[in-house]
């Protein structure tokens, strides 16, 4: 129950990065955040299926259940996507404006020659 | 007015919160069963099926290689279309950009050059035996292969000059993951001509645990230069005719 709370607490802390910092690069900290808060929470509800590592050595019984850690490795993969896609986003506001400010960029965009 | 502009921010944290508290309610406070039906089966079935001593990789690339192939395109569509935001960036207001920084100029120092260049190897061997033993220990292509890619990126801050090592350049990189993808759809692929279907076991009397070895590697492979590419284009590189 508590490291549930915990879990939760730290996707309301990726989310208020997100929604509140003016700083592109924060805002993607933030969606970076609110990503692993997801992750961790799927690792552990599965980590309480079991004891030991899902790695068949002989001798190895009851075992954590594998599905979520694969699922979370989809999960990671399209995290990095993800932010890979918003820093070069990030990188190409910057080189036009010359800020990560989004309301410096609103205004130089609004203003600008572009 | 100034009291109602002041109210809507917090007006609008507080409906967030309860909103997100009634979202996550079912997840805090729910006691329902894990699911054991899957777990007990892979713990039962599962090296025999897949030949792989680590579950989780006879599920990502045995049981649900399909989804796994689908991740692999979309990082090559997230590569693509980052690399293509910033390759495409220029310099739209000639040189304009904030350059506090320093550039590159600055960003070389000799503990840099030198930590980095010894590390980049040693890194870079590690995340080829992640991905090789992927199937008999924690690990696997993806895992190593940005092992891989952080040796690569070491190695891409360790020289001297433009003219690094081969593998640090954006062109070899694209070459390897293309081809490497290519590589990979050739190898889910030939089941198709032996008969035993899409994303079949192509050798009939082969262990599955051969195609979960390949794959491992040549999935490495793809996201060890996928990875590094968008980093190393990052690295400020990208100015630089490839």
């Amino acid at each position: 129950m508590v490291a549930r709370l915990l879990v939760g607490m730290l996707f309301l802390v990726g989310l208020w990065g997100v929604v509140a910092k003016r700083n592109l690069v924060k805002k993607v900290f933030g969606l970076s955040i609110l990503n692993s808060a997801v992750v961790l929470l799927f690792v552990m509800e599965g980590s309480r299926s079991g004891t030991a590592a899902p790695i068949m050595d002989a001798g190895v019984a009851d075992i954590v259940d594998p599905v979520p850690q694969a699922l979370m490795l989809t999960a990671i993969v399209i995290g990095v996507c993800v932010t890979a896609l918003a820093l070069g986003m990030a990188f190409r506001l910057h080189r036009a404006t010359g800020s990560f400010d989004i309301d410096t960029i609103k205004e130089r965009l609004r203003h600008g020659p572009f | 007015m100034r009291r109602a502009q002041a109210a809507g921010p917090i007006l609008g944290a507080l409906s967030l919160m309860a909103l997100s508290a009634l979202v996550l309610w079912p997840v805090v406070a729910g006691d329902s069963p894990w699911p054991l039906a899957p777990g007990d089966y892979l713990e039962a079935r599962g090296q025999a099926e897949s030949g792989a001593q680590n579950l989780v990789s006879a599920i990502y690339l045995g049981y649900r290689a399909y989804d796994t192939l689908g991740e692999a395109i979309v990082l090559l569509v997230a590569v693509t279309g980052a690399i293509g935001m910033i390759a495409s960036a220029g310099d739209a207001r000639g040189g304009a950009a904030d350059t506090r920084f320093g550039g590159a100029a600055r960003r070389r120092t000799e503990l840099l050059d030198v930590v980095t260049g010894k590390l980049g190897p040693v890194v870079l061997v590690f995340g080829v035996y992640v991905m090789m033993f992927g199937h008999i220990s924690p690990g696997g292509g993806f895992q190593g292969g940005v092992v891989v890619a952080s040796g690569i990126v070491f190695l891409s801050l360790g020289r001297r000059s433009s003219h690094g090592p081969r593998i640090t350049r954006a062109g070899t990189l694209a070459a390897v993951e293309a081809l490497s993808f290519l590589v990979i759809m050739l190898a889910v692929g030939l089941g198709l001509v032996t008969g035993s279907g899409f994303m079949g076991n192509p050798l009939p009397g082969a262990s599955p645990v051969v195609s979960i070895v390949v794959l491992n590697a040549l999935i490495g492979l793809k996201v060890g230069a996928g990875i590094s590419l968008m980093c190393v284009a990052m690295l400020a590189e990208a100015n630089e005719p490839w």
